[in-house]
Parts: structure tokens; sequence; C-alpha cells
């Protein structure tokens, strides 16, 4: 900047070095408030119990001590709850992706006769719902109570996508529709040969929001499944750190293990599992957040 | 009838508002299933708000007129108004909520100002990503890591002893939770919600930049008179949206964080009706408590987007 100024005597000067080390001293700030929470749950995870119980660690590991990830990985639980979330994450994100997809097509194509009735049918839930109760009785009610389908079915249409999605399909051109009818196709060969792959955009777009959503989601699983074995990640993780109802301390230690290690470690279990568990949205994110940002700009485009 | 068409195929026979019927019964088959699932799970719920006006108990049918159903009007909303827990559970929703929206609201624009103020791309990049990410990391585990954060020998009581000060009870003092709350939520979602501001901030015309600097304003004039005048429409929205959640405090995340020692300050109406509705079994009673706090808050956004389109002319609807 400075150079540039020196050979152009007349252009204006561009801020002041002072402005330019205040807004880079509170960036470099924000980065440390949002970052180190996290990064002193890694520290503390792997450092020495000893050093974890005597509050020495803050800024880096103190001695190394991986025993807390041995004994989460041989904790079946916790892969039980893994697979679950699993299960969850797959078969919502598929009946999530395939019910906006059906939904927003016929409101896509013009002079369908009703259509007004339809959008004002989908926008009202959007405002008003039954709310937690009268929820939880017509899902019991169904039978659904303590089922995966608790879980899975109650969420499986979500009108905002669908809203999306239409909004994605009336920007596809006519002369596609109607050279494929021409060709003899059928809505549905029109809609899965030819619309779903060119609507690749936003069908990723709503894939990761049910994909993240679904991976965070626990309450769900706190009111609906009594079952310990049908319980998602997230819901394990709450009766391991909030509930505390699952001692990590129980999960067996070798016996060469020292009593003192044991005592203090529970502590660090909680942190090496948060680890564990949060690894996977950590090390994905960077690569879904672009398709974040442009649910948000879709969304904003609306209204 | 011999002439009658083949399934799928347009016959010349058939008049254009037939076929047109046909296109649309088949249209409304392809979207059965999820009209039908809006109604299951969405309509059915809205009319189950009628148990909210009678003592229902499971198994009886949400709407009956043979007696089998025993209607008791208001009674339910009335015995939550007058109830011994009314004044503190409104009072600590509308509270967690206010300070939310005092202390929080302005933290994703004055980011957004910030984040348009770093010029270099990289580091520009990983400020917004490192500040998105709280977002995208579940309540579960944002509350256990604060929970054990604020300890009696979590970080934070450890810094405090260092330098000097008392450990405090932040877990089973109530006076502290409103600002775990606040700080906590803040934490989580200022990036996210900046990026509404940096996208309307991309909108804006480079020549008004231009022509303030050969007027001679600075980075912070422009920042003042050119940048946030452009952004004061999405402003305006977020704001009615957030006046319309004053009485709908994160009740998900504060289910994590709290404990019967600080139900003083920290039980909302959201976790009032889990407890007293859905675990003791209080299906009427927590319907009408449910009821209450969306009819009060539909009024403040509708009152916050009247008062809106009155003053700014911006509005909602």
């Amino acid at each position: 900047m400075s150079l540039l100024s020196k050979k152009n005597p007349n252009k204006i000067k561009e801020g002041s070095r002072i402005a330019d080390f205040m807004i880079y001293f509170f960036a470099i700030l924000i980065c440390i408030a949002t970052l180190y929470p996290f990064y002193y749950v890694a520290v503390m995870s792997v450092s020495d119990p000893m050093e974890v119980a005597s509050r020495n660690v803050y800024l880096y590991p103190k001695g190394l001590y991986l025993d807390s990830y041995s004994l989460i990985i041989r904790d079946s639980k916790m892969w039980t709850a893994y697979w679950n979330t699993l299960i969850y994450v797959v078969c919502g994100t598929a009946l999530a992706l395939l019910t906006s997809v059906i939904g927003a097509y016929p409101l896509s194509v013009k002079n369908l006769p009703g259509r007004k009735w339809v959008v004002r049918y989908l926008i009202v839930p959007m405002y008003f719902g039954g709310g937690l109760i009268p929820t939880f009785l017509l899902v019991n009610n169904l039978g659904l109570y303590n089922t995966r389908w608790a879980i899975i079915l109650p969420t499986a249409v979500n009108i905002w996508y669908i809203i999306l999605t239409r909004t994605y399909f009336m920007g596809i051109p006519d002369s596609l529709r109607e050279s494929a009818f021409i060709d003899g196709a059928t809505h549905l060969q029109l809609l899965f040969q030819i619309i779903v792959p060119i609507s690749k955009p936003i069908l990723a777009v709503i894939a990761i929001y049910k994909i993240v959503g679904i991976w965070n989601s626990w309450f769900g699983a706190l009111v609906y499944l009594p079952n310990e074995n049908l319980h998602p990640l997230q819901m394990y993780l709450y009766r391991v750190l909030v509930q505390q109802t699952v001692n990590l301390k129980d999960l067996a230690f070798d016996e060469a293990t020292e009593a003192a290690k044991k005592i203090f470690s529970n502590i660090q279990l909680k942190y090496a599992i948060i680890v564990f568990t949060t690894l996977p949205i950590i090390f994905t994110y960077p690569f879904f957040q672009k398709y974040f940002i442009k649910g948000v700009m879709l969304g904003s485009l609306k209204e | 009838m011999l002439l009658k068409p083949a399934r799928g195929k347009i016959s010349p026979f058939e008049s254009i508002k037939g076929r047109r019927r046909r296109e649309a019964v088949k249209l409304y088959g392809i979207m059965f299933p999820v009209l039908l699932h809006i109604f299951i799970f969405c309509y059915i719920p809205m009319y189950g708000i009628a148990i909210a006006f009678q003592d229902y108990h499971p198994g009886n049918p949400f709407i009956a007129f043979d007696g089998s159903v025993k209607w008791v009007g208001l009674d339910h909303l009335k015995k939550f108004v007058t109830g011994m827990y009314f004044t503190r559970l409104f009072g600590n929703t509308f509270r967690l909520s206010l300070y939310l929206l005092v202390f929080g609201f302005w933290v994703p624009i004055v980011f957004a100002l910030l984040v348009n103020e770093i010029k270099g791309g990289a580091f520009k990049k990983f400020l917004q990503t490192s500040s998105y990410l709280p977002y995208f990391i579940s309540t579960v585990v944002v509350a256990g890591m604060v929970l054990s954060f604020i300890k009696s020998d979590g970080i934070i009581n450890s810094v405090i002893e260092s330098l000097g000060g008392k450990a405090k009870p932040f877990t089973t003092d109530p006076k502290y939770f409103s600002s775990i709350y606040t700080i906590t939520n803040i934490w989580k979602t200022f990036g996210w919600n900046s990026i509404l501001y940096l996208s309307a901030i991309t909108g804006i015309d480079q020549n008004l930049y231009e022509a303030s600097k050969i007027d001679g304003a600075n980075r912070l004039k422009q920042a003042i008179y050119i940048t946030l005048p452009s952004i004061v429409p999405t402003i305006v929205v977020l704001l009615i949206f957030a006046i319309g959640g004053l009485l709908s405090a994160n009740s998900e995340f504060i289910l994590l964080m709290y404990n019967p020692a600080i139900y003083e300050t920290s039980d909302v109406i959201g976790t009032y009706v889990y407890r007293e509705g859905l675990l003791s079994g209080n299906f009427s009673f927590g319907t009408a408590v449910g009821l209450f706090t969306s009819v009060f808050n539909f009024l403040l956004l509708y009152a916050a987007n009247s008062a809106s389109r009155k003053y700014s002319s911006y509005s909602l609807w």
C-alpha cells in the first residue's frame, strides 16, 4: 500500500495502520475465542491424568496419555450409538430428499389446478404447530413410541425444503420438459431421469442440512426412546456428559492401571469422548460449509 | 369404447379440459405421500391442541361428542397464569431472551462489518470458517463442554484462582445462569448469524465507497454511513423475528444446562412444559401452557411487524 502511494501521490490514502492493527487484533481475538475451547478439550484429553487433575494444562499437552481413547474405542455402547446415528442419518436424509423432490415437482408445473390452495396448505404449518405434547400423543397413538420410526418418520417431510426445491425446479427451462414429453416420457420419468440429475446443487444443500441436523439432534430420542439400544450418539453423550448416568469409570480398566489414574481420568474420558464424537463434524465441516452458506442465501431470497 | 386411449398417451379424441384434469390427478398422485404426511404430522397435532381445553387422559380421542371428553374451558390456562410458578417462568423466559437480544443482537452486525474490513483472502476465510464452527457443534457437546469448564475445578475457576480470586459456584448459584446462557448462545451463533449481513454487504454498490473516499471519509465513517445503512433492511427483518421469539428461550439448551438448584433463574416455559406436561403426564395442562406461549409469541411478532411497518416501512407481510 505504501509503495503504491509513493508511486502515485494523488491516490487517496486508504485507512491508517492503526485501524488495520485494531481490526486484525480483534479478528485474532475472535478466532481464539471460538477455537480455544475445542483446542483445550483436545489438549486435556491427551494429557497425563495427574497433570490434568492438578490443573496444569492450558496451552499444550503435558505428558501423553492415550488410554482414555483406547477405553472409549472398546466401549460397545458408544459404537451402538454411532451405528444408530448412522441409520437415522441415512434413512432421514434419503426420505427428506425423496419427499422434497416429489413434493416440489407438482408445484413447479405451471397451470396445476388448485396450486394456490396446496401452497397455503404447506405454509400454515410453517407458522403454527401443535406443540410438544399433541405431537407426542400422536406418535404414541400411531404406535411409533420407542421404535426407530419415532425418530425417522415425524421429520421425514420438511416443508421448507420442498419450497426451496420448488423454487429451483421452476428455474429449469420449459423446453427441457416439453422435449421429454414429446419423447413420450411420463412425469415420474421426467422427474427422476432429467430433473433430479440437473438439480444436484439444491439436493446437496438439503442433504447436508439434514445430515448435520440429524447428527446433532437428541431431543427426539429423549422424548420418544426409553430404549437405550436405540439411542443416537448425541443421546448417549447426553447420558455421559450431562445426566452422568453412564459412568465411564466403569469401563474395564486394566489391573495394572494405577488407582490414582482411575479416579482422575473420569473427566478426561469425557473430554476424549467429546473429541471422538465431534471429530467427524470438525473434519468434514470445511467441505460442507459452502453448501450451508448457499442454503442461507437461498432462504433469504424468499423473504 | 374401442377408441379409449391407452393410459399415459395423449389421445386426440380427449377434450383439453379432460386432459388437464387427468394430468392434475397424476401430479397430485405423485405428491400424495407428502400431503398425507403433512396432514398426519402437522395438522392432527394442531387439532390435538383441543386437549388444552379438556381433561384429557391417554386413550381418549382428541375430540368426541359422545360425552367421553370432559371439557373444562380455560381452566388449565387459568391454573397456569395464577399458579405459583407463573411469574418465575414468564420472567425467566422473557429475561433470558431479552438478554440475548440486547447483548447478542448487534454482535453479528459488528462482526460482519469487521470481516468486511479485512482484505486478505486466506485470513478472512479462516476467520469466517472458525466463527461458523460452533454453530455446527451439537448442543449436547456444547453444554457438556460448558458444564466441565464452569464446574468448581474447571478451567474458569482455575483461571480465577490463579489470578487471586475465589472459585465461584457457577453450577449451583442461580445468579450466574443468565450470563452463562447469554455468553454461550452468542458464542454459538454470532458467526452463523453474520452470514446474512455479509451477503447484504456484498450487494452494496462499490461506487458509493469511491465517492465517499473522494469526500474524505475514512474507513470507520464508511462503515457507519454506507455499510450500516445499506444492511438496515436485513437488520429490521431479523429484529422482528427476534422480538417474535421473546417468549421462546432456547429450552433444549437449558434442559441440558440447568439443575434443580438453579431452577429459580433457569426454569423457562419450554422446560416446564417438558417436565410438568410430558414427564408428569399432565398432558392437557402442558398443552395449555404451550398454547399460551405460541399465542403470546405470535402477538409479539405481529406487534413488532406493525411497529416496523409504521416507523421504518420495512415489514414481513
